[in-house]
């Protein structure tokens, strides 16, 4: 009987508060706004550590080969940088001339900031023996997109406080985002789905990192005569130089290699004048292969206009370790 | 400001809580001052325009309802010049003297006048007609002067719809800024489900459209005609989400404050011809164009020859006012013929549609004409997002000439381009259709519709573009 009452009761009660609430339509609002919130919330989180799962659950693709480089690989030389590192240097050369463990940390439409990034990851935990980063012309060049492909670098947020800085700089309201479990893979569901899948190894099996272009370029030596100053930005230059210092302080071998392009320059480029000089203040070799003659006006070793093919990476390869070892040669004595 | 930015967010926030604490009689005044900081957030001087041609206005729409005969007109054509004046020097100014310098070198002179530098004031287009709507329809006796120079300034400067409209007329919006609005539940989820499904449109479609969109356009010799059909099909959708988006978060915006902004997209890829298809798109500018400029040519109470000057004119003109190059104009010209040859050819589509019997199939004819209005469209577009004239005309040529593979630089861009377009549809189709049925937003259950929300914004979260892309139409 006792029960009953209390039942009744508390029916009541709620009944009253549902009046009381409704009667009121800021509190009818805000208590559907919480309700919703909730619902929300809880499939963002939901979603959001099924993504996480399966992101770091790739065993190929670009999304792994970040993964890889942050978390797992312990190869003596690293090579940085955006698509041109990705193309540009043969693993095997490197590993039997130079007698070190290779990987290519290099990653498509990826510039400084990326780079920086990958960097702090790798050296918490632990220093390779050299780092060959790959610099590209109007790298300082203020452009938003490169604080966009940062976006790149989410899923590593959380669980890697000494990138979180770096990132940070996509936006000043990036730390207002992150609480959603989903905005880190945002765009990606697909790319995770196949990166779960054979897809990957089966389409364009990566070396070490390293991915050969095997196309060749058609086509007459474009020049460029645009105008060698453009607005810099000053917060890629202090990247740029943070890596420096970062290698410095790890005891890392920096080199810094612009490695051939197929177009001809009127003009020097101004970020490449600016790195030089950055790298000749800290005592780091810098080797400007941009106008080379070995690879002027030769098609036949270009995929495209910017990157070597399969036979021309091999070639620079080749180049750029004679430098090393001549450099090294020339240290010891 | 953008809508898509967490700038706006905490803006939005923070006024429509103000405005719903403060008694009805100051809500003016807080509205006029985060206008202006929100049009201020673009480039700040530019208010001075702004603030130039409400001046002008307000006065001259005193002026003109105390006038008498002749006066009256003087001062409605005053207010135009300072208006379309502020338009030329802005807008055109530099598009004029590009043609003019043209015009000089064909006769081997040079050009004396000089260039000015100047950056187009965020939403000058939207403002200023809205502005010249106002001294209109005080001069036809429509609506009568304002004179709280307050309430005229927010008339002009009402922040959801400043930038890139619905162009809102006097009659319409001036009395609502009077109007004590309480907070109502059930306007108020009206006015975010709008926002949402804008940002929806906007973020998921438009912005991820135009990667692909941008990638071809920019490039457009690089690429064979197969993918510059699709580029201008995702383009089509691309600037429908973007404007339609943007106008359905404004008129969300003001509807949870109370105020009833003019519906300014209906489905316009639904209509089934070109006549159709502009009392659908972008209404608020093609009715300001018919009240203020068709009619005032005549309209169609004229010879026939001179009807068909008149929409060809009104036409080309609303190609100038997207922006101050030839594309636009042709864009504009190309829907002008459209329609000429509409009326012109209608006996003879009659007859053809009755000799193949395509009447007596409905739906069938449905289909066809909505498809055929759609490439029609389609092909104007090509005008409008052309870089320039030469780059609209060789993508015309290619499409006709070259085929190929389509372009696909990343698989996952084209899969989510077509998940988005494939739920517009779907949306798009039920409401033109299906109104009354399987209504997941106005569910009777609260969990059914609460999850339709969560799983847009799920959606949004998971497939949409987060990197701040600009409104189009902000250009205007």
């Amino acid at each position: 009987m006792a029960d009953n009452l209390f039942i009744f009761n508390f029916n009541i009660m709620i009944k009253i508060l549902i009046y009381k609430i409704k009667k009121n339509p800021y509190k009818f609002f805000l208590v559907k706004l919480v309700v919703l919130f909730t619902i929300i919330f809880s499939l963002d989180f939901f979603i959001g550590n099924i993504l996480g799962y399966f992101y770091f659950k790739q065993e190929s693709g670009l999304q792994y080969r970040t993964t890889y480089s942050i978390e797992k690989t312990t190869a003596d030389l690293l090579i940085f940088g955006s698509s041109r590192a990705n193309h540009h240097y043969y693993p095997t050369l490197f590993e039997k001339r130079l007698n070190l463990s290779y990987y290519n940390v290099g990653r498509d439409g990826n510039f400084m900031f990326y780079h920086s990034a990958v960097l702090k990851g790798v050296l918490k935990r632990y220093s390779p023996k050299i780092i060959i980063l790959d610099f590209i012309g109007k790298e300082f060049e203020e452009n938003q997109n490169s604080y966009d492909r940062l976006s790149s670098l989410l899923p590593y947020y959380k669980t890697h406080p000494e990138m979180r800085s770096i990132i940070e700089l996509k936006s000043k309201y990036e730390r207002l985002k992150m609480p959603s479990f989903i905005y880190p893979y945002n765009s990606s569901i697909f790319t995770i789905a196949i990166g779960n899948t054979e897809f990957n190894k089966r389409r364009k099996g990566d070396i070490k990192g390293y991915i050969p272009l095997n196309k060749t370029l058609v086509g007459s030596i474009e020049i460029d005569s645009s105008s060698s100053k453009y607005e810099i930005d000053s917060i890629k230059i202090k990247a740029y130089e943070s890596f420096i210092q970062d290698c410095k302080n790890s005891n890392v071998k920096l080199y810094i290699v612009c490695s051939p392009y197929f177009t001809s320059y009127n003009h020097s480029d101004y970020s490449l004048i600016i790195a030089k000089e950055i790298a000749k203040r800290n005592n780091i070799q810098f080797f400007d292969y941009s106008n080379d003659s070995t690879f002027l006006n030769k098609p036949q070793l270009f995929a495209d206009i910017s990157h070597l093919n399969e036979e021309g990476s091999k070639l620079f390869s080749n180049m750029l370790i004679d430098s090393i070892q001549k450099t090294i040669e020339k240290e010891s004595k | 400001m953008l809508f898509n930015s967490f700038h706006f967010l905490f803006f939005f926030i923070v006024v429509t809580s103000l405005y719903f604490m403060i008694p009805y009689k100051q809500r003016w005044f807080l509205l006029l001052v985060s206008s202006c900081y929100f049009y201020m957030a673009f480039v700040p001087i530019y208010i001075l325009i702004l603030g130039f041609t409400i001046v002008i206005d307000y006065f001259a729409g005193i002026y003109i309802e105390n006038a008498k005969g002749s006066r009256r007109r003087l001062f409605l054509i005053f207010s135009l010049i300072a208006n379309i004046g502020v338009l030329a020097i802005f807008k055109y100014y530099n598009f004029l003297n590009t043609n003019f310098s043209f015009l000089m070198h064909g006769f081997g002179l040079d050009n004396p006048i000089p260039y000015l530098s100047i950056l187009l004031p965020v939403g000058l287009s939207f403002h200023t007609f809205q502005a010249m709507s106002y001294t209109i329809e005080v001069y036809r006796g429509h609506q009568k002067a304002e004179r709280h120079f307050g309430i005229y300034s927010l008339y002009v400067m009402f922040y959801p719809q400043l930038v890139a409209g619905p162009i809102e007329r006097p009659q319409n919006l001036l009395h609502q800024f009077r109007e004590k609005y309480d907070f109502d539940y059930y306007r108020v989820a009206e006015g975010f489900r709008l926002i949402l499904w804008g940002f929806f449109k906007k973020i998921v479609i438009a912005d991820r459209l135009a990667i692909y969109v941008n990638t071809v356009y920019n490039n457009p010799t690089e690429h064979n005609g197969t993918t510059l059909i699709l580029a201008t099909i995702f383009f089509a959708f691309q600037i429908y989400c973007d404007f339609s988006g943007y106008s359905d978060i404004a008129i969300g915006t003001a509807k949870i404050m109370g105020f009833k902004l003019m519906t300014n997209f209906n489905r316009p890829y639904f209509a089934r011809n070109i006549s159709e298809f502009w009392k659908r798109w972008h209404i608020s500018l093609s009715t300001w164009f018919k009240d203020y400029l068709y009619i005032s040519l005549g309209g169609n109470r004229v010879s026939v020859p001179r009807w068909y000057f008149n929409l060809f004119i009104v036409f080309a003109v609303s190609g100038l006012w997207h922006g101050a190059n030839w594309t636009y104009i042709i864009w504009g010209g190309l829907n002008g013929f459209y329609l000429v040859f509409a009326i012109v050819s209608k006996g003879f589509r009659d007859k053809i549609n009755k000799f193949t019997g395509l009447v007596k199939f409905p739906l069938i004819n449905n289909v066809f004409q909505i498809l055929i209005t759609f490439m029609l469209s389609c092909f104007a577009w090509i005008f409008f997002r052309a870089n320039n004239v030469s780059d609209a005309f060789m993508i015309v040529k290619k499409i006709l000439t070259s085929k190929g593979a389509i372009f696909i630089e990343n698989p996952s861009i084209m899969i989510f381009s077509f998940l988005a377009i494939i739920i517009l549809f779907l949306v798009e189709l039920k409401k033109e259709y299906y109104k009354g049925n399987f209504s997941f937003f106005n569910n009777k259950r609260w969990l059914v519709r609460n999850l339709s929300y969560a799983a847009l914004v799920i959606i949004i979260l998971l497939m949409g573009v987060f990197d701040g892309g600009q409104f189009i139409y902000f250009q205007f």
